[in-house]
């Protein structure tokens, strides 16, 4: 419950907070930081998460959006299933959750969410643009990095309360 | 040894049929909250509207304050002010040209119908989305429908309505990819015929002037009013000044950067056209 409200209240920080600190346009996307994070630093056997937690981050970023509601949805479940498999096969080190996986990742799962996403769209409404490498996908990814990594800090330090 | 092999296989096709079961309750899921999209999506702003509010005024506000702050003073409100201020005047200047380039009674009469004559519904602003599409709190409960053109007080226009709920809509932005608004460039030169172009939607709250031909001579500074040619604005409604145009002989026509008038940081208020004849 705590999860679902996180998520919503950040649905709507994003949507009207941020608007107004916007970088070349693009907000960060915080629904997926945090999806991203609990996948991320979710214990190996409580994989059965992912669905859940991709269906009530991807239903709020698909209702606060005007296209049809599901590719979020859809693509976060992807990305969380692809994710837990990459991190299974990353050799285990000390640390179980190192930076050097993390950046990474997020920059690859970042910038598969937001292509994929720019082509469900296209595909659902021809009159949008298929795909768009421009400086604003760019700012995007740029400026959610920089929210994701304070987030994976915070994330760190209170990995084994959150896991629990 | 064979029921080992047996047990592997039947233990793999378990985890298929779970699978496709999985994808296909998704999709069925998926299905059915799409055609109830429309009450879902409004229950959900309607719910949410107070907060967004709060947080959109927040927003604002500290934008203003980081931005007060930054410029050693209150630069930004004063910038803020004399912004408005020049809206007004520019919407006055483009007023009086039109009315001296056209027929004087027509201008009159269509001033009179059109500028006086228009219903307007007041809006909040409660979100905007990466797609420059913006949220109010007025729907289809307030008279508001698809396609209606969105202005602020200085004439400025925003957009139109692209879907509208119960109790509230959403606006695609002039500078949603999307968005192509017939526009006419005003030269300072009033002696000089007015160009035909259009403003497209370059997404990031910004956009472009395009298909200005060739021969025609824009400037930095031209002002750029929505045009009567496509019914779906009101003509001589505010869009964007021309910062740098970019001319290629070997193209036929011509473009331009531009500085779009509506700031979405600022626009707190919004009013929706709500008797426009439109034809889209």
């Amino acid at each position: 419950m705590v999860i679902i409200l996180l998520f919503y209240f950040l649905a709507l920080l994003q949507n009207s907070f941020f608007t107004h600190f916007n970088l070349l346009g693009s907000v960060p996307n915080l629904v997926f930081i945090l999806f991203f994070l609990l996948v991320f630093f979710e214990k190996k056997k409580k994989n059965y998460l992912i669905i859940p937690l991709a269906i009530v981050a991807g239903l709020f970023l698909d209702i606060f959006s005007y296209t049809y509601i599901g590719p979020s949805i859809v693509l976060l479940i992807i990305i969380g299933i692809v994710l837990k498999k990459i991190q299974s096969l990353l050799k285990n080190r000390e640390d179980n959750y190192p930076f050097v996986y993390f950046l990474p990742l997020f920059l690859i799962c970042f910038a598969v969410y937001e292509a994929l996403l720019m082509i469900s769209l296209h595909f659902f409404d021809l009159s949008h643009t298929l795909i768009n490498f421009d400086l604003r996908f760019a700012a995007g990814i740029v400026y959610s990095l920089f929210f994701a990594i304070i987030g994976f800090w915070i994330f760190k330090k209170h990995a084994k309360k959150i896991q629990n | 040894m064979k029921a080992v092999k047996d047990f592997s296989i039947n233990r793999k096709k378990n985890g298929l049929l779970k699978f496709l079961i999985g994808a296909v309750a998704l999709l069925f899921f998926l299905f059915i909250l799409n055609i109830f999209a429309s009450p879902v999506r409004n229950y959900f702003y309607a719910v949410s509207v107070p907060i967004q509010k709060t947080f959109w005024s927040a927003g604002a506000s500290s934008s203003s304050f980081f931005g007060s702050f930054l410029q050693a003073g209150s630069l930004a409100k004063e910038n803020e002010n004399l912004k408005n201020e020049n809206q007004k005047l520019l919407a006055e200047v483009s007023y009086l040209q039109s009315l001296e380039q056209g027929n004087q009674a027509q201008n009159d009469a269509f001033a009179a119908c059109q500028n006086s004559g228009f219903r307007l519904v007041m809006a909040g602003v409660i979100g905007l989305d990466d797609n420059d599409v913006l949220s109010i709190d007025k729907g289809s409960a307030d008279g508001i429908s698809e396609g209606m053109p969105v202005i602020n007080q200085q004439n400025v226009l925003f957009g139109k309505v692209l879907k509208v709920y119960k109790d509230f809509s959403q606006i695609m932005l002039v500078s949603n990819k999307n968005s192509v608004v017939n526009v006419k460039v005003q030269q300072s030169d009033t002696a000089l015929p007015e160009i035909d172009g259009v403003v497209k939607g370059n997404g990031g709250l910004s956009a472009y002037l395009d298909l200005i031909p060739i021969n025609d001579t824009i400037n930095p500074g031209d002002i750029l009013v929505t045009s009567a040619i496509e019914k779906s604005f009101p003509k001589d409604l505010l869009v964007a000044k021309v910062i740098q145009k970019e001319k290629n002989d070997q193209k036929p026509f011509q473009s331009a950067h531009l500085d779009l008038f509506f700031d979405v940081k600022t626009a707190n208020n919004l009013f929706v056209i709500t008797n426009y004849k439109q034809t889209n």
